[in-house]
């Protein structure tokens, strides 16, 4: 049998809170905490993370140590170097960040359709573009935060260890960090839009890892069967590659500047369009 | 409260509107919206809401104007317990409402103190901590309750808050709106298809059926209607001479084996007796219809069966009686 409070207490102040975008972004980042999916791909981070604060340091003992030298002529053959290295910071993970993308993104939007809440938080002060940009913010800011030590610790590491000499460039971070924001803003968009095409979070992360490999696979065979590189510039993971190498200075092997401007704006055009469409209010069924 | 002057909502792929020509104005209170499945109710809460803008007509909510653009703050001052479950399955309730909180505008700390508040004031502070996924529809229910309260909104939508209780459940929830609205002067709008639920904690009614309203008033008024509903029992019946005679009393409903359905012209039954003294007839039972609310409901959605209670053509006000559109528009 409930037992039930004497009375309720008049209300606090509603003026007080957060904008809605934040609060429904809070939300979504207690969600995924609780999910505990960071277990597996924050061991495999850390662990590449580790590798790449080993290998500055190696190359660091590489330069000023002259027993080591010889080894740091056999490693130019071998490694990245120069401007191919600053890229090379940030692309091994890119791969992985696509498929923690799917998971955690694949879930975003889905998961209000499948509960329904989504008509809820519309019956409150949110308004449609509130909930787009806390989707679109969540999903871009994750990549975006795992990227950013990959970018940043390197680069302290090497200004530690040999100032403005070191392997790592000291603008480093001026290329590397919009290049990560662009990468992270077209898998965000892609996932909350493939996640608004879906009804439950598992059928997200199928329409999420879906169209990022059935677009690369797809644009793989028209650039075979064409012979135009410029397909490869809708390939989302090509794209997500490419901006590092752009920003950095070096060609992409596939794409360019031209089509990775306007495949990356296609994407995050077309995925934030369809977000849009399938979260507006008419859609909410009460 | 509430006003709206023939107000139209339409759907974009539908052929005709969901709502047509409503005109209504509602006083602070509990209004039990009554009406069928489809009959537009849950359309009329989305406007209401601001949710769909209406095609057609005006109206206001605590005194903005339909389809404004404060309509989205005017959602921080209402309360809304939708009639499907809406609840996010792996969190608490405590989480889930003090998370509703913050949506409506409270600080973060305010909310989980007002999280902590509102559920016990649902009775729901023993299992605040739980995941909602375990709860029972009666516990599920009043988290959706809670969520609507957590903001101490100035009216509330209940979307069929009863669905899925057993009767002691739905004594319970009942009880709760009616303390919503008695200790913390909130107030309610019940939509339901379950007139007993209506009957039991609504001061005003609202009939809708296809989108249109069918009657309107309030529960007094319909009350008083009710209590002038006699049944009279004669000893023979009524010869040619007295049986139109009767019209003196009141409105003849029904007629049969010496059994007469009469809407009194006041609610006084000895009258009666003083009538069939007069033109000699032998009355020997009165029966007062009290508890033919149903029929109100049957009447206003079905116009082909006779008159059962003069409804009224105004729209509702808090002491009249329900109106009844022929037009089905409220006029």
């Amino acid at each position: 049998m409930p037992i039930y409070a004497p009375t309720l207490p008049p209300a606090p102040d509603l003026s007080q809170g957060h904008p809605p975008a934040l609060v429904l972004l809070r939300f979504d980042l207690a969600r995924l905490w609780r999910q505990k999916i960071g277990r597996f791909f924050g061991f495999v981070f850390t662990a590449i993370l580790l590798v790449q604060t080993g290998w500055i340091y190696a190359k660091f003992l590489m330069q000023t140590n002259q027993t080591l030298r010889p080894l740091e002529e056999y490693s130019k053959g071998l490694f990245a170097q120069g401007a191919d290295f600053q890229a090379s910071l940030l692309n091994p993970t890119m791969y992985l960040l696509w498929f923690l993308v799917a998971l955690v993104g694949g879930g975003l939007v889905a998961r209000d359709s499948l509960y329904r809440v989504r008509p809820l938080m519309y019956a409150h002060p949110v308004a449609p573009k509130d909930y787009l940009l806390a989707k679109l913010g969540f999903a871009s800011a994750l990549p975006f935060t795992i990227l950013l030590p990959f970018a940043l610790l390197p680069w302290a590491l090497s200004l530690a260890l040999a100032g403005v000499h070191g392997p790592v460039w000291v603008t480093a971070p001026l290329r590397l960090l919009p290049a990560m924001a662009i990468s992270s803003m077209l898998m965000g968009s892609l996932a909350v839009g493939a996640s608004s095409l879906a009804s439950t979070p598992r059928a997200g992360i199928g329409w999420v890892l879906g169209l990022v490999l059935g677009a690369g696979t797809l644009t793989s065979m028209l650039h075979g069967l064409t012979g135009l590189r410029l397909f490869d510039g809708l390939n989302p993971v090509m794209l997500a590659e490419a901006w590092p190498q752009l920003l950095v200075g070096v060609q992409h092997p596939l794409v360019a500047w031209g089509p990775a401007l306007l495949g990356t704006a296609f994407h995050i055009g077309l995925w934030t369009f369809v977000a849009s469409r399938r979260t507006r209010p008419s859609e909410a069924v009460i | 409260m509430i006003t709206f002057e023939n107000l139209e909502v339409r759907y974009q792929a539908a052929p005709s509107p969901a709502l047509r020509g409503l005109t209504l104005s509602l006083e602070r209170g509990i209004v039990g919206l009554l009406g069928p499945n489809g009959a537009g109710k849950s359309t009329l809460l989305k406007a209401l809401l601001g949710l769909l803008k209406p095609s057609g007509g005006s109206g206001t909510v605590l005194g903005v104007a339909l389809g404004a653009p404060e309509a989205a703050k005017l959602r921080g001052r209402i309360g809304y317990m939708p009639e499907y479950d809406a609840l996010i399955e792996d969190t608490s309730a405590y989480e889930q409402v003090a998370f509703w909180g913050e949506l409506s505008g409270l600080a973060p700390e305010a909310a989980r103190d007002r999280a902590h508040e509102v559920l016990y004031f649902v009775g729901l502070d023993e299992s605040r901590y739980r995941a909602v996924s375990g709860y029972s529809t009666g516990m599920r229910q009043r988290v959706k309750l809670a969520q609507a309260l957590v903001h101490s909104p100035e009216l509330i939508f209940l979307d069929e808050p009863t669905n899925g209780l057993d009767p002691d459940g739905r004594r319970r929830m009942l009880d709760l709106v009616l303390r919503v609205h008695a200790e913390l002067g909130t107030g309610v709008i019940l939509a339901s298809h379950l007139l007993a639920d209506v009957e039991r904690v609504a001061d005003q009614l609202v009939i809708l059926d296809q989108g249109e309203i069918k009657a309107a008033g309030s529960m007094a008024g319909l009350r008083r209607a009710l209590a002038r509903r006699v049944e009279l029992r004669f000893l023979d019946p009524l010869d040619a001479a007295q049986e139109p005679a009767l019209t003196e009393l009141g409105t003849v409903l029904e007629a049969r084996n010496g059994l007469y359905d009469l809407e009194l012209l006041e609610a006084d039954p000895s009258a009666a007796f003083r009538w069939a003294q007069a033109h000699g007839a032998t009355l020997i039972q009165v029966t007062p219809r009290h508890d033919r609310l149903d029929e109100v409901l049957l009447r206003a959605l079905h116009p082909a069966l006779p008159p059962a209670s003069p409804l009224s053509q105004n729209p509702a006000k808090p002491d009249s009686e329900p109106s009844n559109s022929s037009d089905g528009n409220g006029h």
